[in-house]
């Protein structure tokens, strides 16, 4: 199709939306929120993420060793620990250490000294996995060794956390797949009005030798518009809703690491406006096959 | 041959037979008349001819080529070759005059510059110069099938398909149109027309196809032959 041909095309694409102004606002309001209520699951699923991954950086195997271990024994048992598939760093902790670190939590300066001059904890060993979901092998594997009489890693938080995590992202791309359905079958219903409503010019376009696409076009384009025209609001309601959330969260709830908006915007506009020009393409492309049926 | 046909029938999906066993063959640059009573089957023959809807039985052809086995490309090529006028004359409610005569040109792509040549040009073959600023619901019947015309031969048809053009007209501006269709068809363009005007095909005396139930039942040139 030629390009001089959009100066028909548009107007007549514009002409077409004012025609059915009803369900021209009524595509565009729905498409709106459709697409807002799928980015905002988007966005909510980033931010998830974000907080898992944190989460999932501080899941740790620690790994009690035994009091009569002599620092020989205790080389061998790092050594030991290193070669266990899927530990990604292993770091010793010396009881002293940990007796400072339990200080700092507790803010008492001389904890030792109020526990009568006795350091009563263990050295141990702090070992991070490569993934989170080998935790629990792994630590399976430490308490075998010799030399470790105790292992902890927050059993089942770890296994619930990854299965609530897991259970919303499926939960937030169903959502997600039925607004972006709602919208696409808005589009089409736009779309088939504006076919109606067109049908004789429609007639006319094929019996006068018209090309499919230029026939198709106005209403592709009409479809596009509708689709990117929705996005853009959504888009602008969105950006001004998270902002406000993000900043009531960082205020409020301290122990949410929520993404900057600075993180979000790029992101969330072409996730939004691609959303709204896919959606708005496949809509206004269903209704045309019949009457295009050369 | 421009328009051959070969064995063509038309049935539609409720067992009506609209059509039997049509062959007839037209020439480039004739005047040809399809006649019969309604219901003869001439609106369906011009259909299956401009290819609006394919036959259930035999061939069609025109300019050698079959027209149930074009391409998309092809059918499209065809269209352009091939203008077409109804009874109802299908024009743009909402538009001018302008905006209906220059659509033709405009749904095939034509420059800009052509089509504000070519629409006062053609409008003016019609008889309906200057007027191309005028709403088409504004126009008497007559001058809205003019509309029509200029619109089907604006891009310079080897074909004219007419169905039934003066079916909504008076006698004296069916007698203008047939004028304009006998000098459209004197620069070359072949012209089928279907009809049940009696007093037309007298007064043009051309090739007349006589349907009757669905058959060609004569063709002869000369005048009525029911």
């Amino acid at each position: 199709m030629k390009l001089s041909s959009f100066r028909y095309i548009a107007p007549q694409c514009f002409k077409s939306m004012r025609n059915n102004g009803w369900m021209t606002a009524a595509a565009i309001i729905t498409i709106t929120i459709s697409l807002f209520l799928c980015a905002f699951f988007w966005l909510l699923l980033l931010n998830i993420n974000a907080n898992v991954t944190d989460v999932e950086k501080d899941v740790r195997v620690l790994a009690y060793v035994d009091f009569d271990v002599v620092p020989a024994e205790r080389k061998e048992i790092e050594q030991e620990l290193k070669w266990i598939a899927g530990v990604a760093d292993v770091s010793f902790v010396p009881k002293e250490q940990g007796i400072h670190t339990l200080e700092e939590r507790y803010g008492d300066s001389d904890l030792v000294e109020s526990l009568g001059g006795v350091n009563p904890l263990p050295d141990m060993f702090s070992i991070t996995a490569i993934d989170t979901n080998q935790v629990s092998a792994i630590a399976e594997a430490v308490s075998q060794i010799e030399g470790i009489y105790e292992v902890q890693y927050g059993e089942g938080t770890v296994e619930k956390l990854l299965s609530l995590t897991d259970g919303l992202r499926k939960f937030g791309y169903v959502i997600m797949g039925l607004l972006a359905l709602c919208a696409v079958v808005l589009i089409a219903m736009a779309t088939r009005l504006t076919v109606q409503t067109r049908k004789k010019e429609i007639m006319v376009m094929k019996w006068v030798g018209a090309t499919d696409a230029f026939i198709r076009w106005p209403f592709i384009l009409e479809g596009m518009i509708l689709g990117l025209v929705g996005a853009v609001l959504a888009l602008g309601l969105l950006l001004f809703l998270y902002s406000r959330a993000a900043l009531y969260v960082s205020i409020n709830i301290g122990f949410l690491n929520i993404l900057p908006l600075s993180a979000v915007w790029a992101p969330a506009t072409g996730f939004t406006l691609a959303a709204g020009f896919l959606l708005g393409l496949i809509g206004s492309m269903f209704p045309l096959a019949r009457f295009l049926d050369v | 041959m421009l328009i051959q046909t070969f064995n063509v029938g038309k049935t539609y999906k409720n067992g009506i037979a609209a059509l039997t066993d049509i062959n007839l063959s037209i020439d480039y640059g004739e005047f040809v008349f399809l006649t019969g009573a309604s219901g003869a089957g001439k609106s369906t023959l011009i259909r299956l001819l401009f290819r609006e809807e394919p036959p259930t039985a035999g061939q069609i052809m025109i300019g050698g080529r079959s027209v149930t086995r074009l391409t998309v490309p092809e059918m499209v090529r065809l269209r352009r070759n091939t203008g077409v006028v109804f009874q109802d004359f299908r024009l743009m409610e909402k538009g001018t005059v302008f905006d209906n005569v220059s659509f033709a040109l405009k749904a095939v792509e034509r420059p800009w510059p052509e089509i504000r040549r070519r629409v006062p040009e053609v409008l003016e073959r019609v008889g309906l110069g200057g007027r191309e600023h005028e709403h088409v619901m504004n126009l008497s019947g007559g001058e809205q099938q003019r509309v029509a015309v200029a619109r089907a031969i604006i891009n310079n048809p080897l074909i004219l398909f007419a169905d039934e053009p003066t079916g909504d007209l008076d006698p004296k501006t069916s007698g203008e149109l047939m004028q304009l269709f006998d000098e459209i068809n004197k620069e070359g363009t072949t012209i089928v027309m279907a009809t049940h005007d009696q007093i037309i095909v007298e007064r043009m005396q051309k090739r007349v196809l006589t349907l009757k139930s669905g058959h060609l039942i004569g063709d002869a040139v000369g005048g009525w032959q029911l």
